[in-house]
């Protein structure tokens, strides 16, 4: 009689079937791919030498969960060569960690990756999870070592990286993400969605328990999902530092509106679930970060300001119809001035005008005065709009004055909670605006 | 000639004087009974906002869009709703049983109309409010789809969809009261034909990315990346800051 063999869901049986054989690990490294064939190797070997360098008394997995790549992605993750004893500089031998490939099935996407990677490390029982991205430049086995000691050692549930990037780097980041999951949950998670994370077995488990891995999560909207869980439930959470970020560019077939979408989207869902949690916190307290800091260089990434500005103008003249379901009047009165001001003159999109509109969406995600979808979708020309302004902005800043800026934004999220609190409970479509922009400014000693 | 006209006058008088003794007491009793509808509608109105004020179900129309398809101010409040309906209801009623009061052939073939059409009605009428949602839902779909994506005149294209739509959903409906069947049956099936080509157009326009992401995919295999090569990625698009 043949053996059956029932997979969890996430896990295919030819998953199913290697974990099997290897029965159990310490650590599971997981790099979810799409052809990403040119640089997966050197991703592969930086973490097979951090687990060999830095954790050679523990069994260790990596494994590669693909999402049907045609450029031999895989292929290049089971023959990356890694036997090259100078990459070790170590006298003794050390045991070679598993390598495993397998494509996941599901909703395509970063989400559905990890939850393979979860899976099996699940299956291993691994005492931590970590996993990286594939289209790593800049990735070191240290990397490996940050992300991993200090769940071992110090008892954390969730390492999120702490990088440098180029002051137009990471733009969901500086301008929604970490602003708003700071305000809302109190814990200030520099990169929420950096993209490399250590997790505990105790986190992964968690995670796995849930039921929405069918939703944005199973896409872009993976990351902060991850972070804002880990926040709002009380696991310890902390940041280490890893240098720069380098990556390939995004895949330019793919739409990067969409990622927009899934990541607020996500942040927007998670605010309806975690209601009560992030209404009772005020304020915000700093995270632990690990890591010896030092200054590196870091590409710069080039932008189309002109462009986005268009776009932003363009949206308010298409959108008209859509933004006032989701804006508050006042909120769209300063946005249409914005929008029509002369097209030859730079764009500048004032700090607490952004977390207005930030905050109108987020009660218009809970209020749905339009499908959701949609108006995740008419976000991205303001976004855009918002971007252009901070790259204006930032233009003759350094890097620390850009940090400084940044930091500025969160305090007023922060100041403008209580105004988001009231929205939120209010049934009403009309309400008092979350600041007012002028008081707001002078509160935080911001001049628009 | 007096004696004629004298004759004359005296039957259109007796001929008014029967007509109004037939009609003034069905007059007066449709008018007792539009009387009593109308304050029926009106008691009934006042206790429907009263007994459903803020009741879950403005959470539901607000939350599955009804709300605001109906009301795009997004004033509408589900008590409001129901005690209007219920308010045309007993007007309308009260207007029916009047008139069949009359119990005339007139008046009869009016109420039964009416009666034998209501459940026509009625679907018809769900059927173009779905009609509505769905033409709003889409075009509002294909409005920032196409914004976002730079596709030209956005909102022409999202106008073109709420039209095709609402066309279709009144073709559905005027099938259903079986008006004007076969004009609106040609002309539907001269859209149909322009929405497949669209559907063509934008399945071909699908598939020319994907065979760019195929031809993306096998470039980026067949250069690996050298910092020369970084140099001549291709510019900027609207989202490298992401």
């Amino acid at each position: 009689m043949r053996d059956e063999v029932v997979s969890p869901p996430g896990l295919s049986p030819e998953a199913w079937k290697a974990s099997e054989y290897v029965r159990q690990a310490d650590i599971v490294v997981g790099i979810p791919s799409y052809n990403n064939g040119r640089t997966i190797a050197h991703v592969v070997r930086a973490v097979h030498v951090g687990l060999a360098k830095y954790f050679p008394q523990l069994t260790a997995v990596i494994v590669n969960s693909d999402g049907g790549s045609t450029d031999r992605t895989r292929e290049a993750v089971l023959s990356a060569h890694i036997d090259d004893p100078h990459l070790l500089l170590l006298s003794t031998p050390t045991t070679a960690a598993h390598r495993l490939s397998f494509p996941y099935h599901g909703i395509p996407g970063k989400g559905s990756a990890f939850r393979l990677v979860f899976e099996i490390a699940a299956r291993l029982d691994a005492r931590v999870c970590a996993v990286v991205d594939a289209d790593l430049r800049s990735i070191s086995p240290e990397w490996v070592d940050q992300l991993i000691r200090p769940i071992l050692f110090a008892q954390y549930d969730l390492v999120t990286p702490f990088y440098q990037r180029h002051k137009y780097d990471g733009t969901i980041t500086n301008n929604i993400v970490y602003p708003l999951t700071r305000s809302l949950y109190g814990v200030s998670v520099r990169q929420p969605i950096g993209g490399e994370f250590g997790l505990s077995n105790r986190l992964f488990r968690r995670f796995l328990e849930r039921h929405d891995w069918e939703t944005d999560v199973a896409r872009y909207g993976i990351d902060i999902w991850m972070t804002t869980i880990a926040i709002a439930e009380g696991f310890r959470v902390c940041q280490s530092f890893l240098g720069a970020k380098l990556h390939d560019p995004k895949d330019p077939g793919a739409s990067l509106s969409d990622m927009l979408k899934q990541v607020v989207g996500s942040v927007f869902a998670l605010m309806l679930e975690y209601e009560d949690i992030w209404k009772a916190r005020v304020s915000s307290t700093p995270t632990e970060l690990f890591g010896f800091q030092f200054e590196v260089g870091v590409e710069p990434i080039p932008v189309r300001v002109d462009r986005m500005a268009g776009a932003f103008r363009q949206g308010y003249r298409d959108l008209e119809e859509i933004w006032p379901l989701a804006l508050r009047p006042s909120t769209f009165a300063a946005m249409r001035a914005l929008a029509t001001s002369p097209d030859d003159s730079p764009l500048f999109f004032p700090d607490p005008l952004w977390v207005d509109v930030i905050f109108d969406f987020a009660c218009a995600f809970k209020r749905q005065p339009v499908e959701r979808g949609n108006l995740l979708s008419a976000l991205a020309p303001l976004y855009l709009g918002r971007v252009a302004s901070a790259v204006n902005e930032m233009e003759k800043l350094s890097a620390p004055e850009v940090e400084t800026a940044i930091e500025r934004l969160c305090v007023l999220f922060e100041t403008a909670k209580p105004g988001l609190i009231a929205q939120w409970d209010d049934s009403q479509h009309e309400v008092q605006p979350a600041t007012s922009h002028a008081v707001l400014a002078e509160k935080v000693g911001c001049h628009d | 000639m007096t004696e004629t006209f004298g004759r004359v006058m005296g039957s259109v008088l007796e001929r008014l004087q029967e007509q109004v003794v037939a009609l003034v007491p069905p007059t007066l009793a449709g008018a007792v009974i539009l009387l009593v509808a109308y304050l029926l509608a009106t008691s009934s109105r006042w206790l429907i906002i009263r007994v459903f004020k803020g009741l879950a179900l403005d959470k539901f129309l607000r939350q599955s869009g009804l709300a605001f398809i109906i009301d795009p101010s997004g004033h509408l409040r589900a008590a409001r709703a129901a005690a209007g309906a219920a308010y045309w209801g007993f007007v309308i009623a009260g207007i029916l049983t009047a008139l069949s009061v009359f119990n005339t052939q007139l008046t009869t073939q009016i109420v039964q109309g009416v009666i034998f059409l209501l459940p026509n009605l009625v679907l018809a009428g769900a059927i173009l409010l779905a009609g509505t949602w769905l033409s709003q839902y889409l075009a509002r779909s294909a409005l920032v789809w196409a914004v976002n994506e730079g596709i030209p005149y956005p909102r022409r294209l999202a106008a073109l969809v709420r039209v095709l739509l609402m066309f279709v959903a009144v073709v559905v409906a005027a099938d259903q009261l079986n008006f004007a069947r076969s004009v609106f049956l040609a002309a539907f099936i001269m859209i149909g034909g322009g929405l497949i080509l669209t559907v063509s157009l934008a399945a071909g326009l699908g598939a020319s990315r994907g065979f760019g992401r195929f031809l993306a995919g096998r470039q980026d295999h067949s250069n690996p990346v050298t910092p020369e090569h970084r140099n001549d990625d291709p510019p900027a698009s609207l989202w490298s800051h992401i």
